[in-house]
């Protein structure tokens, strides 16, 4: 027993001299980071959905070329946004230095602000300007620029144009009230002539973060607020906030199918793009693949901003990536240099003119260039000004549960099992308990 | 003579000792200093990936995590149709020092009653994922035995078969999640929709994997197809280990085919059928990838909620207590069996 003592003692003693030399060993990197190496290596980790992989490497590439001295390595991270942030944590837990820049969620700011640096430092002031304010807002955590904004999403109502003529309509709609008077009538119509799988709207339904996507623009449209709002105190249980989750719930079934429910961005589209929906409520990347060879609805829809509920507000859901410097970084200097390039406008318009990523600079959705690839950007400016953002930087580290909340609640009002005043309630009692 | 032997002994001993000891360190790095840090963290406040400072919080979180409450409502009115409104939980239930939310209602002795959790998701995940266990063990042991005792019959075309039948388990658990929630569509995209319809029991638009009464049988219906194998390869292994002649004596003493299966086969089977029942158990009461793949936080397992509050929350301390906690329940599992087991082999 004593042996064992002894030896429990001397393994305790070996773990700490090992966790203590490594901690120093960190030290020093950072102390020898400052004095000038053969080559610097920045290493960035980037998103591989779609062209998003193809196109950071052709940016290191071009930085690579104007500077000699550096070599910048882009990692693919999961698709998967949880998978992603699970795996960036564990490099902030271990305090890795293995990552300069991380490609970070619109939601993830406030929740790791810790461990990222003051882009203001750096001299992002001559660059924020460009770019959209409520994403710069929702990037500045505590006075802090901590990302910067990289390319952005927003809610769209997609339409059909063809049946929207058919049926004597001339512009999309412009209320939820109006929306749902048009879905009706043209559901009807079609049916009757014979498609009984047509119906009038689709939109993300299911219980999980887009939820909250969808359910933010009825509420902010509503004029019922979002949610939990800059400053910390709780919107949600409003009159308003409560019809416009109600008018949800009075769509299932209706004009939309009972299985929206369980639908998300892949199912919507699907229905959409197989000319069985009226009306789709989506992200910007629906459009190029509606319009892609093969798809019936080719040439026959267009894009606005969603309709408005109440006091002509409108609300579209603030998305996108941003792109931050690791408090870790052995560089960060070289690595915010990186960053302003990868996000300047330069590679914004390549990004756009090539992959229809959305920019983040306002003056891209004039650019005639950018225009002439992607037409659709020029309806989009008004709806990127009108975007509201989740209040995930409010209530950093805990909008994972806040969301949740959120779109549990709703989700149960549009099953039927709840009603949206209950639901409101029940949001603010819960959020109240997370965020204290 | 006698002190030599003895230190000769004493030798041996040592030596014992020093073989042993690369073992016990291996065998504490990887299990009891995990183990141990969970236990420890559990009873903190600690953050994932956080400059946090880590407070002691004693048994606040297991407080949190297992509270539970059946409390007595009472009627408020009575509405035009005679049904009983009764008071609304939220209104009665206790609020500190966590607020009780409620699990469900029912009624006893016309008395109406409303259980309710601190932490409801938690005692739900709890109860989904024994329930998930046991009907999903049981069916799949029934199948597999069902299955083994065919493929253990000469018939042509028997290799074939066996191999087309280890496919479902052959497939990884993400491929196979994607093509069963495919077939779980909400809309006629799905065959379970296409079905339904064609025999009238759905609208051809029922969301089978967010309704709620719904998502954890299509979550045995996936597992079942896909383990049965599993289980009836297990079985064969031991079908395959009694003697044929013993069949044949029986069959001419005029015992027939069910008797043979009740008094021979299945005593006989029996210590094969209960590791494989271990197994199983096992492996269901801390299935993750499944609920993680198809419902995200829709609904949770055990273990999926534990990754939850751990990845999504950042919660450490939280996290670790929820995994002691299914460490607790698997461990009775472990107890139960064994005693089963024990009693097999004593006989």
């Amino acid at each position: 027993m004593i042996k064992f003592k002894k030896f429990l003692v001397l393994f305790i003693t070996l773990l700490t001299a090992i966790s203590f030399s490594t901690f120093a060993g960190g030290q020093d990197e950072m102390a020898s980071a400052s004095t000038e190496d053969a080559k610097q290596t920045i290493t960035v980790a980037a998103g591989a959905v779609g062209m998003e992989f193809t196109l950071a490497e052709e940016a290191a590439k071009t930085y690579m070329e104007s500077h000699p001295g550096v070599e910048i390595n882009v990692l693919q991270t999961p698709d998967l946004t949880t998978d992603r942030l699970g795996l960036y944590l564990q490099f902030f837990q271990s305090k890795s230095s293995e990552v300069d820049l991380y490609q970070i969620d619109v939601i993830w700011p406030g929740d790791i602000a810790e461990h990222l640096v003051d882009l203001n430092q750096y001299g992002a002031k001559e660059f924020t300007d460009a770019h959209f304010e409520a994403i710069i807002q929702n990037n500045t955590v505590d006075g802090k620029l901590v990302a910067m904004p990289w390319f952005t999403d927003a809610g769209l109502l997609y339409f059909r144009t063809d049946l929207l003529a058919k049926y004597g309509y001339n512009a999309p709609p412009q209320t939820w009230d109006e929306l749902k008077i048009m879905a009706t009538k043209v559901m009807n119509g079609e049916r009757a002539a014979g498609n009984q799988d047509f119906w009038g709207f689709v939109f993300q339904g299911n219980s999980y973060e887009g939820l909250t996507c969808d359910a933010i623009e009825w509420v902010a449209s509503n004029d019922g607020g979002s949610i939990v709002e800059p400053d910390g105190t709780i919107s949600i249980n409003n009159a308003n906030a409560a019809q416009a989750l109600d008018r949800a719930a009075s769509w299932v079934g209706t004009i939309a199918p009972d299985g929206v429910t369980a639908f998300g961005e892949e199912d919507a589209r699907n229905m959409f793009q197989a000319g069985n929906a009226l009306f789709m409520r989506n992200w910007p990347y629906a459009y190029s693949l509606g319009n892609g060879d093969g798809s019936v609805i080719k040439g026959k829809f267009d894009v606005s901003p969603l309709p408005s509920g109440k006091n002509g507000m409108r609300g579209a859901s603030l998305g996108g990536w941003q792109l931050a410097v690791s408090k870790y970084s052995k560089n960060p200097e070289l690595a915010a240099d990186v960053l302003f390039y990868f996000t300047g406008y330069e590679q914004q318009k390549k990004r756009a003119i090539v992959g229809s990523y959305n920019p983040t600079i306002e003056s891209l959705y004039d650019d005639a260039e950018v225009l002439a690839a992607v037409p659709f950007f020029g309806s989009l400016k008004a709806v990127f000004l009108t975007t509201v953002a989740r209040p995930s930087t409010v209530t950093a580290p805990r909008y994972a549960q806040v969301s949740k909340v959120f779109f549990d609640n709703v989700h149960k009002v549009l099953m039927g099992e709840s009603t949206g005043a209950k639901a409101v309630r029940n949001i603010e009692l819960d959020i109240s308990d997370i965020i204290e | 003579m006698k002190t030599k032997r003895h230190s000769l002994e004493k030798n041996e001993q040592k030596m014992a000792l020093w073989l042993l000891l690369p073992s016990f360190v291996i065998l504490f790095t990887i299990a009891f200093y995990p183990l141990g840090s969970v236990f420890s963290k559990s009873f903190t406040n600690e953050r994932f990936a956080s400059s946090q400072k880590t407070e002691f919080v004693g048994m606040q979180n297991y407080q949190k995590l297992l509270s539970l409450k059946i409390t007595k409502l009472e009627a408020v009115s009575q509405d035009s149709n005679g049904t009983i409104i009764y008071e609304d939980p939220i209104d009665i239930l206790p609020r500190e020092p966590f607020r009780y939310k409620e699990i469900s209602q029912f009624n006893i002795f016309s008395n109406h009653y409303v259980f309710s959790a601190t932490d409801p998701a938690f005692i739900v995940s709890v109860k989904d994922t024994l329930t998930f266990t046991l009907l999903s063990v049981a069916l799949e042991t029934i199948l597999g035995m069902a299955v083994a005792l065919i493929m253990i019959k000469n018939f042509p075309g028997r290799g074939g078969m066996r191999v087309a039948m280890l496919v479902p388990w052959a497939i990884p658990t993400a491929v196979s999640s994607r093509m069963w929630e495919w077939m779980f569509a909400s809309t006629r995209v799905g065959v379970f929709n296409v079905m339904g319809q064609w025999f009238g029991i759905t609208n051809g638009q029922f969301p089978w994997l967010a309704d709620p009464s719904t998502q954890v049988w299509a979550m045995i219906a996936i597992d079942v197809w896909k383990t049965t194998p599993f289980m009836a390869l297990l079985i064969m292994a031991g079908l395959q280990t009694i003697p044929k002649g013993i069949y044949e004596a029986a069959t001419i003493d005029g015992c027939n085919g069910w008797k043979q299966f009740t008094k021979m086969t299945l005593p006989m089977v029996k210590d094969t059928l209960v590791v494989a029942l271990i197994f199983r158990t096992l492996d269901a009461l801390r299935v993750f990838d499944l609920f993680q793949i198809v419902f995200a936080q829709k609904r949770y397992s055990m273990a999926s909620y534990s990754y939850y509050q751990l990845i999504d929350n950042k919660l450490m301390g939280y996290s670790s207590a929820t995994s002691v906690v299914i460490f607790l329940i698997i461990f009775l599992f472990i107890i139960l069996y064994t005693k089963i087991s024990g009693g097999v082999t004593d006989e």
